[in-house]
């Protein structure tokens, strides 16, 4: 359990410290080097003030041997910490790196710190999808701790802003030792982040258009996605993109369908066909079953649920985001809703 | 008595006295409680769910700074298994684990890391042996001994009424209940104390104070007198704490070491640790008249005790003896099993059995409704148990048990307003981030009609004891107090005892002693048995102390001696006095007590049950009580989410003690219930479970139970203390079935497995509901002669139903 608050500084404990406070900056040392246990192992914690200090310490942790955590919220570490898990020697926490909790808007881009929480995101009406993804997140007070950052760090199957920000073509920023580097999603999750690394931003395009995200699970709140769905529309660069989460071990884009949208919406009044939308959630469908490597079978959702139930979503997504011309009987997305049958 | 103008009586809402804490965070539970010096216990645990057991060196262990002591199998000194009705799972693992999780030995330390770091340095030498996970094979002849007592818990055939006889609509099918866990919130911690006198006290959240006692004293080798418990603040059981669990190991260590030690779970342990609901493989057959009398009923139960017996024997009964459910049957033959396998040991929870078999016999009779194209109330009203019937046990049905009147009470209830267009968010199934269409939701309604035993069965006498003390408090005001060992659970106990005391001593300040081993047995807490048990005991005690306060005044006025004998018909108690109109008599109650306390003990026991014989005949359960549930449900037919949109419940209550605590308790079982239809499963892969943390294992919310719409029915129950009958349990076991029929009708597809998911509500490739290629009977196994319909969980068109 974490105890925190203390401000003695220089306790010192285990070796990873006593190495550790001969390199580090003074001015990083007594901000709190506070002991804590989590789990079995008993560790350091350090709290920076700036990405310099942070970066400093987790460089210095890196050369000392020493297993370093980066600490956002603490929803996924922490818990990972108790059960052994993880191990850390060193956690460095980012909490009060106040450069970190800084969101904000370009021209055409929107930046958000990796300090910035779900609850900071919620309300956000620059990127209502992006809010709409933040509000959906487990329960208030996990949105309240958990982080951008950390929820790049964790790269959940099915994570909420995962998904959101693999169908926004989001970007990474990350500063090491080695200075800053910018790279995109896909590349950061596959690469994974040197071990002297944190992420310090990430970056998406403002909104061009409708963006909805859909997610599901097994009850009516506070729940873990099984499959989650992200479809953003780029009205003015007639693009629609759309990711899925909960199939594969990462959020998957679902290419083929994107570019059969391209193609069928009509892009001047932004309307597509009803059956254009069936055929977009059944090429979801065929798409997920071909994601590999699949999510493992884990406690619930079989894997032809989840295909079926990401064809579902994103028909649905789909259909929301544009005008659906010609509506069935059954009402304007009745009788696509049930599309994506493999 | 005559408690008139006592407040807090029988029949009020008196509150909690621990209402306030526990919803304000201060309450302690049993593992909030420390003291100085003492040791932190951790538990070791197998990977394996079966295992040869080699070599547990715990040298290095032993060795690291911090750690106090080290217990394994070999330095248990008595008894080295313990069981609640058969002593079959060992204290720690010996020669072979058999479930993955088990205990192989625990550490004390003086703090939870250094006990931590000491489990992993204990090498244990596992030499990993096939598991049988498969309940329906470890009978087979071939199949492998798991234990020295072999892989059968107990068999039960009940035979009444003629065999072979059968209407001719006929509706037979398989189902399947998945694993349950009690998953009380606070989990399982005890302090424990090694005493000069050479025994030990605990202070433990447990059911049942002195089971655990007479478990740890024989696995100890040490007298019962010397093993002393206290109830610590517990969080939630559910049945879940009826086994011992980590009591025996943290009194190992506290002997091994001489100091106090702290033994707790963590949420992972706990969901391993304690035995879980009987995963369930039932088929059923029922048969009917054209116009819907039940002709005859056959069902066979497999329970899946997993690896130890637990109250596996006691759950079966309950399942078998209730499998056709509140029904006449003229012709039943309902059979049973528990088994053993290489799973998680299952025993006590909520409905004990018979929400596993409500959960068939209640898919059987909408089948049958719909075979018979009979509305699914009309078919159990028409077939609604009443008293004086004959049940499949041969047990003449006791009253009250308005069976009838609860399934037709409920199907009265106001119906919710139908689902709009309009309608968003929460309101709609899989709530604000499924956004569901409106347009693809169906709305369903499903009844369930069950009866649930009350107390223990097949003859035990599971008596409940109390002490009760009249005395004055140092400023001379009367005071009650209460000792009785009933462990107090949160089924509100704690108020009831208030409530006795205040009722029949007309006195209001009441006081409850710890409830320790000091007195004698309440039983456990469970079965719904302690308001009626320890209610009549605490009863009981208190009418004693009044007979000899009424004795004492009218001795001390010189009134006759036939009157000093009897003095209830000449004194009573008003509101703080003792009162005698014809004598012209009112002294207070404190003035009587000048004189000194009046103490009394007093032990209840329920009418006496029998046995079943091997026909399974007998007069197992000593009352019942029934509930009705009516379930509307939305589902979102593409994606097979649901939402329960509200739940209706008519309940056979007796007299109610405490309206505010009977609405906790229908409205928890209900919920409890609601977790099993829809979310709540431990679901093991190869003997392991792959969900033990509440990310995984889901609990209903706030958000997924929706207000309960409740009645009462309050017919008194004649053999109980003020006519109280049980109340926890018989919503649980009608809150699924109702729910399930809730979904078939909005989806048009039978479902056979609980919980339902959504994978078994959409069109998919393949339907996973059933295991397949299973030993279950099915059409060959009825009798000769009879038309049988297709085989299900084979046909995935599925229902077999015929008419
Ligand atoms: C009860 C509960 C419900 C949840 N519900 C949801 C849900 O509905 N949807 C969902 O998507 N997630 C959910 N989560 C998961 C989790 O909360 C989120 O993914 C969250 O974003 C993690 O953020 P954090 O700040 O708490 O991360 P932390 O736990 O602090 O860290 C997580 C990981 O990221 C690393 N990390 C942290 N910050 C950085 C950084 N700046 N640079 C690099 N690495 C970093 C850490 O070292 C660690 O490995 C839930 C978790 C819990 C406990």
């Amino acid at each position: 359990m974490f105890r925190r608050g203390s401000d003695r500084a220089g306790a010192v404990h285990g070796p990873a410290h006593t190495v550790l406070a001969a390199v580090l900056p003074p001015a990083a040392v007594p901000v709190g080097v506070v002991p804590v246990t989590a789990g079995g192992t008993t560790s350091a914690m350090f709290r920076p003030r700036t990405v310099g200090e942070a970066v400093e310490m987790l460089a210095a942790a890196h050369d000392s041997g020493a297993a370093v955590a980066l600490l956002g919220g603490g929803t996924d570490l922490v818990p990972a910490l108790r059960s052994g898990e993880r191990a850390a020697e060193v956690v460095v926490a980012l909490r009060r790196v106040l450069e970190l909790r800084v969101r904000g808007a370009g021209a055409d881009s929107l930046t958000i710190g990796a300090g910035v929480t779900y609850t900071d995101l919620a309300g956000w009406s620059l990127s209502p999808g992006l809010a709409r993804a933040a509000r959906v997140v487990g329960s208030v007070q996990i949105r309240n701790t958990g982080t951008v950052g950390g929820a790049l760090g964790s790269a959940r199957p099915a994570g909420d802003l995962l998904t959101f920000l693999t169908a926004a073509d989001a970007e990474v920023l990350t500063t090491s030792p080695r200075g800053s580097d910018r790279l995109p999603l896909p590349r950061f999750l596959a690469e994974g982040l040197a071990p002297d690394a944190l992420v310090t931003a990430v970056r998406l395009a403002r909104p061009g258009g409708p963006q909805v995200y859909l997610k599901i699970g097994e009850r009516q709140a506070a729940y873990p996605a099984v499959v989650s769905c992200a479809v953003l529309v780029d009205r003015v660069r007639h693009r629609l993109t759309c990711a899925v989460g909960g199939v594969g071990l990462l959020p998957a884009r679902m290419e083929a369908a994107e570019r059969y949208a391209r193609d069928e919406v009509d892009w001047s009044t932004g309307t597509v066909s009803s059956a254009a939308a069936r055929r977009f959630g059944d090429l979801v469908v065929e798409a997920a079953t071909r994601i590999t490597p699949a999510l493992p079978a884990g406690p619930r959702g079989s894997a032809e649920y989840r295909w079926h139930a990401a064809g579902v979503l994103a028909g649905r997504a789909f259909a929301r985001c544009l005008h659906v011309t010609a509506p069935p009987a059954s009402g304007p997305v009745g009788d696509f809703a049930a599309g994506g049958q493999p | 008595m005559g408690g008139e103008a006592v407040s807090g009586g029988i029949g009020r809402s008196v509150r909690r006295p621990d209402g306030p804490d526990k919803a304000s965070g201060v309450f302690r539970y049993a593992g909030d409680l420390r003291v100085p010096g003492m040791l932190h216990a951790r538990t070791l645990r197998s990977p394996h769910p079966r295992a040869r057991l080699g070599r547990i060196d715990a040298a290095a262990a032993r060795r690291l700074p911090g750690v106090a002591a080290v217990v394994t199998a070999a330095d248990v000194p008595g008894v080295a298994t313990y069981g609640l009705i058969v002593a079959d799972q060992p204290v720690f693992a010996a020669a072979e684990v058999r479930y993955a999780g088990e205990p192989v030995a625990a550490v004390a330390a003086v703090d939870v890391a250094t006990a931590r770091r000491a489990l992993a340095a204990i090498e244990v030498d596992y030499e990993p042996l096939p598991p049988s996970t498969d309940p329906e094979r470890v009978l087979a002849a071939d199949a492998e001994s798991l234990h020295p007592a072999g892989n059968l818990f107990r068999e039960i055939d009940i035979r009444h009424g003629e065999p072979g006889v059968d209407g001719p609509v006929v509706v037979e099918d398989r189902y399947v209940v998945g694993m349950q866990d009690q998953a009380f919130l606070a989990p399982e911690a005890a302090l424990v104390s090694p005493a000069a006198d050479g025994g030990v006290d605990l202070l433990v959240a447990t059911q049942w104070l002195h089971s655990d006692r007479e478990q740890l004293a024989a696995c100890l080798g040490i007298p019962e007198n010397l093993v002393r418990l206290t109830l610590a603040g517990v969080g939630g059981a559910f049945g879940g704490r009826e086994d011992v669990t980590l009591q025996i190991h943290g009194a190992l260590l506290a002997r091994a070491t001489g100091a106090p030690v702290r033994i707790a779970y963590d949420r992972v342990e706990s969901f391993l640790g304690h035995p879980h609901r009987h995963p369930a493989r039932m088929w059923f057959r029922h048969t009917a008249t054209a116009d819907g009398e039940l002709v005859s009923v056959q069902a066979n139960v497999v329970l899946d005790g997993g690896a130890y017996a637990s109250s596996s024997p006691a759950v079966l009964a309950n399942a078998v003896t209730h499998a056709a459910g509140p029904y006449r049957v003229p012709h039943t033959r309902l059979r049973g099993v528990a088994v053993r396998t290489n799973n998680p040991p299952c025993g006590a929870m909520r409905g004990f059995g018979v929400p596993q078999v409500t959960i068939g016999h209640e898919a059987q009779m909408d089948r049958l409704a719909d075979a018979l194209g009979m509305d699914p109330v009309e078919l159990r009203i028409r077939n609604a148990v009443r008293p004086g019937d004959v049940l499949p046990t041969g047990q003449v049905l006791g009253a009250p048990l308005p069976a009838r009147e609860l399934i037709q009470l409920v199907a009265a209830r106001p119906l919710p307003p139908p689902p709009t267009a309009d309608v968003t968010g929460l309101a709609l199934p899989g709530g604000l981030p499924a956004a569901a269409e409106p347009g693809r939701v169906r709305r369903g309604v499903g009844y369930a009609l069950a009866y649930k035993n009350l107390l223990f069965s097949e003859g035990m006498d599971d008596s409940s004891a109390a002490r009760v003390r009249l005395d004055l408090t140092d400023d001379g005001t009367p005071r009650v107090r209460v000792h009785s060992a009933c462990a107090e659970v949160g089924q509100g106990f704690v108020t009831i005892a208030g409530q006795i005391a205040r009722t029949e001593l007309g006195v209001e300040q009441v006081v409850l002693a710890p409830a320790d081993t000091a007195v004698g047995s309440a039983g456990s807490t469970s079965a719904s048995r302690q308001t009626w048990m320890s209610g009549g005991a605490v009863r009981g005690a208190c009418v004693a102390v009044a007979d000899r306060l009424l004795a004492r005044v009218a001795r001390a006025a010189d009134l006759p001696a036939e009157v000093v004998e009897a003095p209830r018909r000449t004194l009573r108690i008003a509101a703080g006095h003792i009162v005698g109109v014809e004598a012209g008599l009112r002294i207070g109650i404190a003035d009587a007590l000048a004189e000194g306390p009046i103490e009394a003990d007093y032990t209840f026991h329920h009418r006496r049950t029998t046995a079943l014989d091997a026909e399974g005949q007998g007069d197992p359960h000593v009352a019942f009580a029934g509930a009705a549930h009516r379930a509307v449900v939305d589902v979102d037919i593409d994606l097979g989410l649901v939402r329960v949109v509200s739940m209706a419940l008519a309940q056979d209550c007796g007299t109610v003690l405490n309206p505010l605590s009977l609405r906790g308790q229908v409205e928890g079982g209900t919920a409890q219930g609601l977790g099993l239809a829809l979310m709540e499963e431990l679901i093991t892969v190869d003997g392991v479970v792959v969900n033990p943390t509440f990310h995984d294992y889901l609990l209903p919310t706030i958000a997924d139970v929706p207000d309960l719409d409740f009645v009462a029915v309050t017919e008194p129950q004649p053999d109980a203390p003020y006519g109280v009958k049980g109340v926890g349990e018989a919503p649980t076991c009608t809150a699924t079935p109702a729910i399930v029929a809730a979904i078939r009708a909005a989806v048009g597809r039978d479902l056979r497995r609980v919980p339902v998911r959504p994978q078994d509500l959409v069109d998919l490739p393949t339907r996973p509901d059933l295991p397949t290629g299973s030993d279950l009977p099915t059409g060959s196994d009825v009798p000769a002669g009879v038309d049988v319909p297709t085989r299900a969980g084979v046909d995935p068109a599925g229902g077999a139903s015929t008419a």
